[in-house]
């Protein structure tokens, strides 16, 4: 991580990102893309009216092969794109802060940090069949000051992430020096 | 609400002709110039990922593996395109 310099005696406990189920959902629309050109020619055939469409999509032509090829391209440069905002996000815990890394596109990146002897409260929220199957959930930090709240949305395990904050919350306060 | 059949409407084959720029530039040419226009467009946004990728994420073990397979994969769609050779990807390929 360059985003920030970690302090003589700092080190990262753990890094958080995104649970894997949800950037899979993510992914689904980009997966839809991709068969359309595959899927729509069978569909059309189905349908009496729309059948004699079903000859457009000829792949062995050198244009229809082009598109598809331009197609399929395009759609999985988006899907890595997609993962590459996804791996780029990051919750990072040093033992001395809380550090929210948020990549929401390219050339916009925003790095917060929340000293853990600020920190006041930690929430977590597991709602939902889903989240609570899966082990997905949001975790809020709140901090002595009301203006600094930070969240994690749709984190794994929650409640073993807010454990450890909390550990390092009360193990490592009198080490930090609060600038 | 007409109840004809729909019927298919041809691809616009003359299209060229009809503008009258079949005299500038070929189809064949055209659609090998839109190709081109595609992957610079792409050169210019994996340029940006990986500039993202290498800034960002260096320490991870991912990083390199990631940008190797998306510069694989599209370079297998690409000779798909332009040769209808998709290499690893031809047999999920028509």
């Amino acid at each position: 991580m360059k985003e920030f310099e970690l302090g003589p005696d700092e080190h990262v406990v753990l890094q958080a990102r995104k649970h894997w189920f949800l950037f899979l959902t993510e992914l689904l629309p980009y997966a839809i893309f991709a068969i359309v050109p595959f899927a729509l020619p069978k569909l059309l055939a189905l349908a009496p009216p729309f059948a004699p469409y079903a000859a457009f999509f000829d792949y062995t032509s050198i244009t229809g092969r082009a598109l598809l090829g331009v197609w399929l391209l395009v759609t999985w440069t988006s899907a890595w794109g997609a993962f590459t905002r996804y791996f780029l996000n990051a919750w990072v815990l040093t033992n001395q802060r809380i550090a929210t890394i948020k990549q929401r596109t390219f050339f916009v990146r925003e790095v917060s940090s929340l000293l853990l002897p600020r920190v006041q409260d930690v929430t977590t929220n597991v709602a939902g069949v889903i989240p609570s199957l899966l082990g997905i959930g949001d975790i809020k930090v709140q901090s002595a000051g009301a203006e600094v709240e930070f969240t994690m949305r749709g984190i794994p395990h929650p409640e073993q992430m807010r454990d450890v904050i909390l550990k390092y919350v009360s193990a490592e306060p009198e080490k930090v020096t609060v600038v | 609400m007409p109840d004809q059949p729909l019927q298919p409407f041809a691809p616009p084959t003359a299209l060229f002709e009809k503008l009258n720029l079949s005299s500038i530039i070929s189809p064949a040419a055209a659609v090998e110039w839109a190709l081109y226009a595609v992957f610079a467009f792409w050169a210019i946004y994996t340029l940006v990922a990986i500039y993202h990728w290498l800034k960002y994420s260096h320490a991870s073990w991912l990083a390199f593996p990631a940008m190797g397979v998306h510069i694989f994969i599209s370079l297998c769609l690409m000779s798909y395109a332009l040769s209808g050779n998709g290499l690893f990807l031809a047999p999920f390929l028509p």
